[in-house]
Parts: structure tokens; C-alpha cells; sequence
């Protein structure tokens, strides 16, 4: 076990390193690490971007990263047999059949489920991902979730020395990036940040006397209501909220997988915010205490070297006994907000204002 | 003399910046309202999404008020399709009366968004919200209090320094506050 321990650190290390200089050519080439007892299936990149993105090749970085932390990754020919016979075809989450279905048919102990959040190949480059391992069996639940996202001029340096031009060096530091926190997940070194940062909490908010600090909750998520120009905004603010979700030891987060499920099941359409009665059959259905979900009014990345990302949403939380709003709150934020000198504290992508945010949203929720 | 006609002057250029209009039935016991609904507001501005934006805020604010409880949205669209409502934007008294029925909401918020977004004076350029409110309870559908206020606009430091004045969102926030402030 002291072995193992030692042995992740150094990987660790080593990725660590590597993302720094920029030579990744040798973290691929590097297959000669053993091998952990636990199998995991790696599903297609679900593409939320709205854009053409190269999801083949970021998939096989990730299995390539991956692999080198010691996992057992599930073979291509037999995941494709197993998704053609279980029809699969949604491969942002999974739902209760198909994890069991993954334990008994394929032996696999989890699932990895990425989604593309962002992708613009011109200059600067940028990315964004958000990845979890799911277990399978009988009751899935998230063990792990993390995203990235990062841009060709995060850190221009002096005379521009720190800027990335090349996609490919962008992708890559975003999957080792996921790799890393992947690893400290699995060796039990995840980070535990105390403090949200007040730029980005909520403009205004209301906070139930009834939610307790000190109690547990199963929480639901369900995709917030998209009123932006931004495809698939809604279900991308939601994924950041399960994210940061899970960093609360208050809140065990239900897989949006089989929420969505459940929606399908019973023919749930959301036009105009979710309904009481909704609310009631799904947190009945998920076992839930509560719901979380909500509308984006902006959620825009810019593409090109000038731009400043823009995200707007409001969070609507209803309790399942008492079937009340527990938590609303309105989120608006831009990229150079408190910025005044050489763009000190500039963020660049939606993806890390928007994780900022929900962090916020979500300590001030649970009592911080 | 010179002095308190400047001073005159000053009082009445900030009254124009923030102007509230304010109607309450005396009749009224605005104690007893505990539940609101609040309808999907008209939107005579050009900004197609501005009624939305402005009805999200005045929900988020009015529970942060911790005076009254809103119903999510989502339950009002729920609420106004059981109730057949023709026009939500601006219901009749019968279908408050019903609304409040299938609710049970004490009284039921309507709304009219007339300016939302920037203005053009010359070279000066700021933003303007005009907003108008109204409260009918929803045992008689009668409208108990109403209220319209307008922020923003082209002020004198804007004319002489520039600068666009103050952002969409602050003084939506500041418009929905001096209505809640009204109310209660």
C-alpha cells in the first residue's frame, strides 16, 4: 500500500512537471507504470460546445493520461459492442440500468464521463472541460468531478513568452490537468478550498432559515433553463454546480444521469422553470431533498484574441417535505471585473467564472 | 437667497434621477399578504429578453426581503395553463381570481417593463430602466397598490464627463428596491 502511495506521488510530480515545461510527448510514451485493479470505461466526449471539436483525439489523450496513473481502461471494440447492444447513445451520464449493466456485462468498477464545454482552435486556443467518474452497480453515485479551462493567453508572461498558439499544447494541459486532479482523487489528496471568493458571489440572494448547516441532503439537479444565445448553457451551469456540489460534505449529489432519466420517464418538459408538482413526483421518484436547478440569462465565451466573458444566472433551489423555494439567488458576473491594472485577475473563460461563481453560490447555500 | 435656490435646484435634479410613483389602497391590510405571485411582466422596451430579466431580479429580491414568499416560477406557468389564462401579461379580475384558487397566493403581482437599456442624448449615451408594478388580491381581483419608478438615464456627469453611465444590472437592482421599499 506504502508502495502505491509513494508511487502516485510521483506520478504526480511528474505530471506536475511536465505541465509546466510544456514536453508531453513523454507522459504519452510512458506505459510502463503498473497496473491498479480497477476498470474503468471511458465514454465518447459529449460535445456541449455547439461547435465541431476534435472529441476523438481529446478522448485518447485522456485514456492515454489516464492509463498512466496505473487505471484499467476498458477496450474500445468491447465499450462500442456493449453501447451498440445496450443502445446507448446519450454519453453525458449514465442512469441506474446502465450502471448495473456496465458492473455485470463489462466488469467495469466506474464509468468516466467527459463533456467538451468549449472548444476554439483559432489564436488564442481555448478549452474547457468538465470530467467525473461515475461507480457503477446497482446505485451509481459521483465519485470524483473536476473541470478545466484554459486559454493560449492565461499567462502571457514578459514579452509574451507565455503565450500558447498551438491547440494541441492547449488540450493537452487541460487533460493533464483532469489526469492530476483524477490522481489526487484517487490517492486521497483532493484539495479542500475553505474560502469562496466574494468578486463572484451572488448579487442578491435569499437563503431559507429552514436549510441547516448542519444537516445532509440529496440533491437533484436538473438542467437550468437556457435563455441565452449559448448552446447548451443550461446544462453546462449545471454541471458546474454538481461540481462544486460535490466539494460540500452536506450535499450527496444524485448522477444527472438518471435525473435525466426521470425527466424522460415521465415527460417532464421544463418551458418555463419547474413546477411543484413536478418538483414532488421527480424528488419522490430520485429520493431527493432537495432540487436544484435554474435560468442562465448570459453565457458567453469570446473567441478571438478581444473579449471578456460574460455569465448571468439565477438559482432556484425547492425542498421536497415542505415543497418551498429554499435558496434563489441572481449571479452576474463579467472577466475583468475588479480588474484595473495590466489585466491582474482577468478571467478568461466562462468556464472559470462560472465555477467561481457556483462555488460561491454553493458555500454561502450550505452556511459558510 | 443664490444659495437655497441652488440647493433647490440640486434636490430636484436628484429626484428626476430616481423618480417613484406610488398608489396603496387604505382599505387594505397588506399585513395579512403572505404569498405573491408574480406574473410574466410586459416588455415594451427593445431588449427582447428585459421583462425576464427584470421579473428573475424582482422574484430573487422580494424573497430576499424575507417580508413574502414568491412561488417559483415555474409553478406560475404551471398556474396560469390550469387556469386557462389567455393573456398572463395582463389578467383580468376573474383570472386573479382563479389563479389565486389553484394557488393559493394572497395576491398577484403584474407588470410592465417601458424602458430597459441605453439611451442616447447628443454624445452622451447611459442606461435607463422605467419599470411599473401592480398588486391584485386575488379574493376580489381588485388592484390594492401600485407603483412605477424609472433609474438611470443621462445625468449632468454624464454629459460632461461621458463614461455610459451606471451598469444595466445596478440600476435594475436599485429601480426593484425602491418599489420593494414602497410596498412595505
Amino acid at each position: 500500500m506504502n508502495f502505491f502511495k509513494v508511487f502516485f506521488l510521483f506520478t504526480i510530480g511528474l505530471l506536475h512537471l511536465l505541465g509546466c515545461a510544456g514536453v508531453k510527448e513523454t507522459v504519452r510514451d510512458n506505459t510502463s507504470l503498473e497496473v491498479i485493479d480497477f476498470h474503468i470505461a471511458v465514454l465518447p466526449v459529449e460535445n456541449l460546445s455547439g461547435k465541431p471539436a476534435p472529441l476523438t483525439e481529446i478522448r485518447q489523450m485522456l485514456i492515454n493520461k489516464i492509463k498512466i496513473l496505473g487505471l484499467d481502461i476498458l477496450e474500445d471494440e468491447f465499450l462500442d459492442w456493449f453501447m451498440e447492444q445496450n443502445r446507448i447513445r446519450y454519453t453525458g451520464g449514465i442512469d441506474s440500468a446502465t450502471a448495473k449493466s456496465f458492473k455485470e456485462e463489462m466488469g467495469a468498477d466506474a464509468v468516466l464521463i467527459t463533456s467538451l464545454e468549449f472548444y476554439d482552435a483559432e489564436y488564442p486556443p481555448k478549452i474547457a472541460l468538465i470530467s467525473r467518474l461515475v461507480s457503477t452497480g446497482d446505485k451509481p453515485v459521483i465519485l470524483w468531478m473536476d473541470g478545466t479551462g484554459l486559454t493560449g493567453d492565461d499567462a502571457p508572461g514578459i514579452l509574451g513568452l507565455g503565450l500558447i498558439d498551438n491547440p494541441l499544447v492547449i488540450q493537452d494541459n487541460a487533460i493533464i490537468n483532469i489526469a492530476v486532479s483524477l490522481s489526487r482523487y484517487i490517492t486521497g489528496r483532493l484539495k479542500n478550498t475553505n474560502a469562496y471568493n466574494v468578486k463572484f458571489r451572488p448579487r442578491i440572494y435569499y437563503r431559507s432559515p429552514l436549510l441547516h448547516a448542519s444537516s445532509e441532503y440529496t440533491i437533484a439537479l436538473i438542467p437550468f433553463l437556457n435563455k441565452s444565445s449559448r448552446k447548451n448553457a443550461g446544462e453546462i451551469v449545471m454541471l458546474h454546480f454538481a461540481k462544486e456540489l460535490m466539494k460540500m460534505k452536506n450535499f450527496e449529489i444524485i448522477e444527472p444521469g438518471i435525473t435525466r432519466q426521470s425527466l424522460l420517464n415521465f415527460r417532464i418538459m421544463m418551458s418555463s422553470g419547474i413546477s411543484i408538482a413536478d418538483t414532488d413526483l421527480l424528488s419522490n421518484t430520485l429520493d431527493a431533498d432537495l432540487i436544484l436547478t435554474g435560468t442562465v440569462m448570459d453565457y458567453q465565451d469570446y473567441e478571438g484574441t478581444w473579449g471578456t466573458p460574460k455569465v448571468n444566472f439565477y438559482t432556484l433551489v425547492i425542498e421536497r417535505k415542505s415543497k418551498r423555494v429554499f435558496w434563489i439567488s441572481s449571479s452576474d458576473n463579467r472577466g475583468d471585473d475588479g480588474v484595473f491594472f495590466f489585466n491582474l485577475g482577468r478571467i478568461n473563460t466562462a468556464h472559470a467564472m462560472t465555477s467561481k461563481m457556483a462555488n460561491s453560490v454553493v458555500k454561502i447555500m450550505e452556511g459558510r | 437667497m443664490n444659495l437655497k435656490k441652488h440647493l433647490l435646484i440640486l434636490i430636484m435634479a436628484s429626484l428626476l434621477s430616481c423618480y417613484t410613483r406610488v398608489y396603496r389602497d387604505i382599505n387594505m391590510d397588506f399585513g395579512v399578504v403572505r404569498t405573491v405571485v408574480v406574473m410574466p411582466l410586459v416588455n415594451l422596451s427593445s431588449n427582447q429578453m428585459a421583462a425576464e430579466r427584470v421579473r428573475d431580479v424582482f422574484i430573487t429580491m422580494l424573497l430576499a426581503a424575507s417580508e413574502l414568499y414568491v412561488l417559483p416560477p415555474g409553478e406560475v406557468a404551471r398556474s396560469i395553463s390550469m387556469a386557462g389564462i389567455q393573456n398572463p401579461t395582463a389578467p383580468t379580475a376573474a383570472d386573479i381570481i382563479k389563479l389565486g384558487n389553484i394557488t393559493k397566493a394572497d395576491t398577484v403581482i403584474t407588470g410592465t417593463v417601458k424602458e430597459y437599456g441605453e439611451v442616447r442624448s447628443g454624445t452622451a449615451t447611459s442606461n435607463v430602466i422605467s419599470i411599473s408594478i401592480q398588486m391584485a388580491e386575488t379574493q376580489t381581483g381588485r388592484v390594492v397598490w401600485s407603483a412605477s419608478t424609472t433609474r438611470g438615464g443621462i445625468g449632468i456627469t454624464d454629459r460632461l464627463f461621458g463614461g455610459g453611465g451606471k451598469p444595466m444590472n445596478d440600476i435594475t437592482e436599485k429601480a426593484i428596491n425602491d418599489l420593494i421599499h414602497e410596498l412595505f
